[in-house]
């Protein structure tokens, strides 16, 4: 992972098209402003991963049998 | 479009009637094509499934999330719907997807996460709404009751 220290008010630019902004940090929480592309989704990572395993838990195989059986 | 599905077996659908996930499915980018299958023979109608074509493995049930919370109304930012090409009220399809475990009684929906189809386009997206809603909206009981009546 690239690692680099940014202060408040400091930005990073990725890929010509994503900015992130360091907007305010109090004590350990940083607030960071993000401007990309309208098609490009942005998540907090601890919700995106607890819809990636709901996800997954709805195609697990032996409840859609089940459900499929009991319509 | 063929697919041999596990759950519906030999399925053929047109290309044009095919639903289109830019991004994919949520921790499941390359699951893109999808056909929307409804179980005419089926008990309980407002049941149907995105059958993905590349991944005859991979079904999702869904349901209008209003037949089983009548006053869910999430709140999609613009950029959400990006994907989606024009939407609007009138050609946006709203469905949930349906979880269920070995043990019915906790089969639930997915509030938190909707899938959004625009019903001209086809375009679909997967949508994380920022309102606070649960991730697992049980609705076993809530279904037994309607089988009931």
């Amino acid at each position: 992972m690239l690692a680099l220290t940014r202060r408040k008010g400091e930005a990073l630019v990725i890929n010509n098209n994503i900015e992130l902004t360091i907007l305010d940090i109090k004590g350990d929480q940083v607030k960071v402003g993000i401007s990309a592309p309208r098609e490009i989704p942005v998540y907090r990572k601890e919700v995106y991963l607890q819809i990636q395993e709901e996800n997954k838990a709805v195609v697990n195989a032996d409840g859609l049998e089940a459900l499929k059986k009991l319509l | 479009m063929k697919s041999d599905t596990r759950l519906f077996g030999e399925i053929d659908i047109e290309e044009e009637k095919l639903i289109c996930f830019e991004n994919g499915i949520i921790g499941f980018p390359d699951m893109k094509k999808f056909s929307l299958i409804y179980d005419s023979e089926g008990k309980r109608k407002q049941i149907s499934w995105l059958q993905s074509m590349e991944d005859p493995e991979f079904a999702l049930p869904v349901i209008n999330p209003l037949a089983v919370k009548p006053d869910y109304e999430p709140m999609f930012s613009e950029e959400s719907l990006a994907a989606l090409g024009d939407i609007h009220e009138n050609n946006a399809i709203v469905l949930t997807t349906i979880t269920v475990p070995k043990e019915l009684e906790k089969m639930s929906v997915n509030l938190k996460a909707p899938i959004v189809i625009n019903g001209e386009t086809r375009q679909a997206a997967q949508i994380i709404i920022e309102d606070d809603f649960p991730v697992k909206y049980f609705i076993y009981d809530l279904l037994k009751k309607k089988a009931g009546e």
